[in-house]
């Protein structure tokens, strides 16, 4: 089995995944209007309750959006948080719309990853 | 008292309906202009993974398509789902842009400036224009403080942004009806909408190009069209 | 992923004609990739057979609903609290997921609204190609890259057959031959000698259902 192993967050690392990808990353972000009509998209929202933490946006401004706004210096805990956020409340089914256009299942992909490229991912045994 | 004389100062006065009025049009366009270079430099023209073209698939003999009934498109856009924010946004949107460009004052004062001018609303249309505004402005302020999924996502950000593209929109109103001292009025409208131009490029606000830009041009599952760009 | 194609109408409306109380079941796995049945399509869908039975006069209840993946038991719990209501179910996931919720509500005709089609890729936003047929015994090492049992029409493993025509084949000359394009590819990498080799014919193993355990996890079911 997967044991996940705990090793220090490589921040430098992090940093440099999210230049790689900045430009697109940096765009959606800093465009999103937080209008919330991503939300009906989303299946997992519509099967529990309506609650904001599947809304796509919700799931990109908080996994992606976060690591970005700290540039990459974010700790084990933050990044376990994302990883629940990018696997447990997305399936990465790749249905959602936005009225822009933002691509938000790519952004949910990269999240995951960095995420993976840290050592934290789900493990399925939980 | 100091601010409210600052506010009301001649100095202010004069700067915000001279320079200030041609810088924030020069970040405007200018901010705009390299935002959308930007844009397309990020991306590259996409090349087509599917060069075969087609076959073109006969309908089958039996009357299927016949059968097939005629749903309604719009029921499956945005718009189904969400009429009264869509039809609100749109409002909010149309008014945000031709108000201003078609209203009378505005265009007194280019006609003065550089004499020329476009044609203008009747002041009574442009008067029920910002009313519909301020309703459709309200009714964002609303959803985003009272609907559980907006506040979910909505920062302090979101906040100043509804500020910034509210506030000329709303001194405005108030200045042409003099409510309150005119001239704090008439300077803070001239402020705030000069604030407004400028922030439009480097804040969320670009979502007014970025919105044709990625239904447009981008190729993604949501594109209007073929479009022809890809990141 | 797997990737499939919804079924006609005609198909879909005959299949529900006994049945007045309709749950219509998405999966947000592959088909919901391959724009096929995740909850778009299933809304998509009711939609379309609602408006068939108002112009036929025909009252029926459908209903939709979309899960994780249909081929997990534990996201088909689900819909424990859900279908008791229904006197049928249609599943717009792949053959998999349609069997495994068939198998969890025994009692209840579970009906495909898609036929699952092909293990494949994405070639354009809604073109989706085959790539290969799960026969088990992938050959992809020694043809360089290029399945024979998917691309060529014979599935033949030891190059070519005598209608091969100046890198098409036989059967249309949109479809290029297999066995040329291998050629091609390995002559490109330096690895024709591994064509050369004779390979066994394939002892077809999708006669019989195959189970497969991975290797970790063997422990715990043996």
């Amino acid at each position: 089995m997967n044991e996940q192993k705990i090793v220090e967050i490589d921040t430098v690392k992090i940093k440099k995944r999210l230049k790689q990808r900045k430009a697109k990353m940096k765009m959606s972000l800093s465009v999103c209007a937080r209008c919330t009509l991503c939300a009906d998209s989303c299946f997992l929202f519509n099967n529990n309750n309506k609650d904001p933490k599947y809304m796509p946006s919700y799931k990109f401004i908080n996994s992606i959006g976060r690591i970005y706004k700290r540039r990459g210096k974010v700790d084990r805990a933050a990044l376990e948080k994302i990883r629940e956020i990018v696997w447990k409340d997305c399936v990465l089914c790749t249905r959602c719309y936005c009225p822009f256009g933002i691509d938000i299942p790519d952004m949910i992909a990269f999240a995951r990853s960095i995420c993976r490229e840290q050592g934290v991912y789900p493990t399925f045994e939980d | 008292m100091e601010i409210l004389n600052l506010i009301t100062s001649d100095l202010l006065y004069d700067l915000a309906r001279g320079p200030l009025v041609w810088i924030s049009f020069l970040i405007l366009i200018l901010g705009t202009i390299y935002r959308t270079v930007k844009l397309f430099s990020f991306t590259r023209k996409k090349k087509n993974a599917w060069p075969v073209s087609l076959p073109k698939k006969k309908a089958p003999d039996g009357d299927t398509d016949k059968s097939a009934p005629l749903i309604p498109k719009w029921k499956f856009t945005v718009f189904g789902a969400h009429p009264v924010m869509i039809s609100v946004s749109t409002v909010f949107h149309v008014i945000l842009f031709i108000a201003p460009i078609f209203l009378l004052a505005h265009n007194i004062m280019l006609d003065e400036a550089v004499g020329f001018s476009l044609c203008s609303f009747p002041e009574k249309v442009t008067d029920y224009m910002t009313i519909v505004f301020l309703v459709c402005g309200l009714f964002f302020l609303l959803r985003r403080i009272f609907i559980a999924r907006v506040r979910a996502i909505s920062s302090v950000y979101d906040y100043i942004i509804w500020c910034i593209t509210v506030a000329p929109f709303l001194t405005g109103f108030l200045s042409y009806y003099q409510v309150f001292d005119y001239k704090t009025m008439i300077i803070l409208h001239m402020l705030s909408g000069e604030l407004m131009l400028a922030a439009a490029p480097f804040t969320k606000i670009f979502h007014m190009v970025f919105f044709f830009f990625g239904r447009f041009v981008l190729v993604t599952q949501h594109t209007i069209g073929k479009g022809s760009r890809t990141w | 992923m797997v990737k499939g194609q919804r079924k006609p109408i005609d198909e879909i409306t005959g299949a529900l004609e006994k049945y007045s109380n309709v749950l219509n079941i998405g999966c947000g796995g592959c088909v919901s990739v391959c724009l096929a049945g995740g909850q778009k399509e299933v809304n998509l869908l009711n939609a379309e057979l609602e408006s068939i039975y108002k112009q036929n006069n025909i009252s029926k209840k459908i209903e939709g609903f979309t899960v994780e993946r249909q081929c997990n038991m534990q996201y088909l719990d689900e819909l424990d609290d859900i279908a008791g209501g229904y006197d049928c179910l249609m599943s717009m996931a792949c053959g998999a997921g349609v069997q495994y919720l068939a198998e969890k509500f025994p009692g209840k005709p579970v009906f495909p609204a898609i036929n699952t089609v092909a293990i494949g890729i994405d070639r354009e936003i809604g073109i989706y190609e085959e790539k290969c047929r799960a026969c088990g015994e992938c050959v992809l090492g020694y043809t360089g890259g290029i399945c024979p049992v998917t691309r060529c029409a014979k599935g033949l493993f030891n190059g070519p057959c005598g209608g091969t025509n100046k890198g098409k084949c036989e059967i249309s000359n949109d479809i290029s031959c297999a066995w040329q394009d291998i050629y091609e590819r390995l002559k490109g990498q330096n690895r024709l000698d591994d064509i050369l080799k004779i390979k066994e014919p394939m002892e077809w193993k999708n006669q019989t259902q195959r189970t497969i355990i991975q290797e970790p996890y063997m422990k715990r079911y043996t």
